[in-house]
């Protein structure tokens, strides 16, 4: 062992030096969220809960029940039955239920959507997704478009 | 004189050091171990028999939960492997995003490793500190796809999206400053006695076992062996960077957490030189509606975090995979926790589990 190393080790060089560094990072702005009360702010483009969405300008719904995200969907738990649309040409879905249980947010769905300008399907920005019974998770149709199926377990 | 004989000790399934569902059987001969089998098995999941009934465009999500540590990786490996079982060409510049993402991946990858390892050592406060650089990564993947851990960011022929607006500024920030919290890791642990005493000696192998075992990555440069994929077979734009592959010289424990630690400063290099020489054009190259490759067998390897990842496909002209395989580095390098461990003391056993840097969800698949 060498003189250096024998003083350093001496007068703990390196326990002061790790101090130090630690006192620095005692100074740094604190990164800790305090989660119920503080939410973090999502990225615009963060993979939450996969939803359907209406037209912005005349409310209607966008899907017209193509089945490409169903047969991309790597879980299997996009459920499609297709029918006419009431009134109007082309078709719709009559009945979309999507599994949120078994949906991996993988984001595949969104990919071969053909809507324009905007997809039908999209990730939204929902993640409190817990509930008392599995049941809860089949979301259908209307859910999925207009009702906010996530509860709130606020005081 | 006296009767002894050699004491049987379950450590894991289920231990704080073993990051995943591992079972290691000691032997020990009072602190010495003589003995050490890994029983792996508790994280199988099928993935390789799941990926044959899927289409390609639904398996990248699977491939993520393989190394959920080094998700781009994963990614990366298996959409490359894709692309050249159907001969897609990639623009320039999506080779690009992949290389700063899975360099990224790579930093992001050896914090968790360097945070866990000390955890494991002794060392806390450098958990904290590595989880919050990780945390500046994970909030640059979530803006680039959407998700931070189980990424699913590259498509076949390029990715989903280009950069969001004000993400390569985000990028570059971040990278000037890993250096310097780096350099805060190193005074914390590279001279620390207790580190030292607790990584010097411990779990040596020697150059020529560790080739023999077939490790990869890591550890087998650690024993001074110079080979690293991205070097060896340069894949997506690694060729037209500029960066050094560490070695080591002693295979022991603290050559490898210095490897590492090079290892990141180098991913950082080769970031700012992609973002430096950024091309323009277009991000995703021309894919066919359906994917689906001519009948012909497959095997690519990338340089993932841990090691050599191989991906093995064999097509039978359809739209799904006749089969699939995987070669994770996590398993090869685990084989070789035996050798390693031999006549090391138990809690040595803890630092070597560390040091192979294994995720078990990658060794059972
Ligand atoms: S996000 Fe993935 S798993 Fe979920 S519904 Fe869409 S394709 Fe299926
Ligand atoms: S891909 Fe889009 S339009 Fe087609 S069924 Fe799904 S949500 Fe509807």
């Amino acid at each position: 062992m060498s003189v250096g190393t024998l003083v350093r080790r001496f007068f703990l060089v390196e326990m002061a030096q790790g101090m130090w560094i630690t006192l620095k990072n005692h100074f740094r702005p604190h990164i800790t969220m305090e989660y119920p009360r503080e939410r973090p702010a999502l990225a615009p483009r963060f993979r939450g809960v996969p939803r359907l969405r209406r037209d912005p300008g005349t409310a209607e719904e966008l899907c017209v029940g193509c089945l490409l995200c169903e047969q991309i969907c790597p879980d299997d738990c996009i459920s499609i039955v297709v029918d006419k649309r009431p009134g109007g040409k082309g078709k719709m879905a009559k009945s979309f239920i999507i599994d949120y249980e078994r949906c991996c947010f993988c984001g595949l769905c969104v990919d071969p959507c053909p809507t324009t300008p905007i997809t039908a399907i999209y990730m939204s920005h929902d993640y409190e997704l817990s509930d008392y019974s599995r049941q809860e998770f089949i979301t259908q149709r209307e859910a999925l478009v207009d009702g906010h199926p996530l509860k709130r377990y606020a005081k | 004189m006296f009767h002894t004989e050699i004491l049987e000790v379950n450590m894991g399934p289920q231990h704080p050091a073993t990051h995943g569902v591992l079972r290691v059987i000691l032997g020990l001969d009072g602190e010495t171990v003589v003995q050490c089998k890994p029983v792996i098995g508790y994280l199988h999941r099928g993935v390789e028999k799941l990926a044959e009934h899927k289409l390609y465009v639904m398996i990248p999500p699977l491939c993520d939960r393989l190394d959920y540590v080094g998700s781009a990786s994963q990614n990366l490996g298996y959409i490359q492997a894709v692309e050249k079982l159907c001969g897609i060409q990639v623009p320039e510049r999506g080779q690009y995003i992949r290389v700063i993402l899975a360099e990224l991946n790579r930093i992001s990858s050896h914090l968790v490793w360097l945070g866990t390892h000390g955890l494991d050592i002794g060392a806390m406060t450098v958990f904290f500190y590595t989880f919050r650089e990780r945390e500046m990564i994970l909030d640059l993947f979530e803006a680039f796809c959407g998700a931070r851990l189980t990424t699913n960011m590259f498509r076949i022929g390029g990715t989903l999206e280009d950069f969001p607006p004000g993400w390569i500024e985000g990028t570059r920030r971040f990278v000037d400053l890993l250096p310097s919290r780096i350099k805060e890791y190193e005074g914390l642990l590279s001279t620390n006695r207790i580190w030292l005493e607790r990584t010097k000696g411990v779990g040596v192998i020697s150059a020529e076992d560790a080739t023999n075992w077939g490790l990869t990555g890591p550890p087998l440069r650690g024993s001074g062996v110079n080979y690293d994929v991205r070097k060896a077979m340069p894949y997506a734009a690694y060729d037209r960077f500029e960066f050094e592959v560490p070695l080591g010289t002693h295979g022991d424990t603290y050559d490898r957490y210095l490897i590492r630690m090079e290892e990141m400063r180098q991913s950082a290099r080769i970031i700012r030189q992609a973002l430096d020489g950024l091309p323009g054009g277009d991000f995703r190259g021309k894919v066919p509606k359906k994917i689906k490759p001519p009948i012909a067998e497959i095997y690519h390897v990338i340089e993932g975090p841990r090691g050599e990842q191989g991906f093995y496909i064999k097509s039978d002209g359809t739209e799904k995979p006749y089969r699939m395989r995987f070669k994770s580095p996590s398993f090869v390098n685990l084989q070789a926790l035996p050798a390693l461990s031999n006549g090391a003391l138990v809690a040595d056993i803890v630092a070597i589990i560390g040091t192979l840097d294994i995720v078990l969800g990658d060794a059972d698949r």
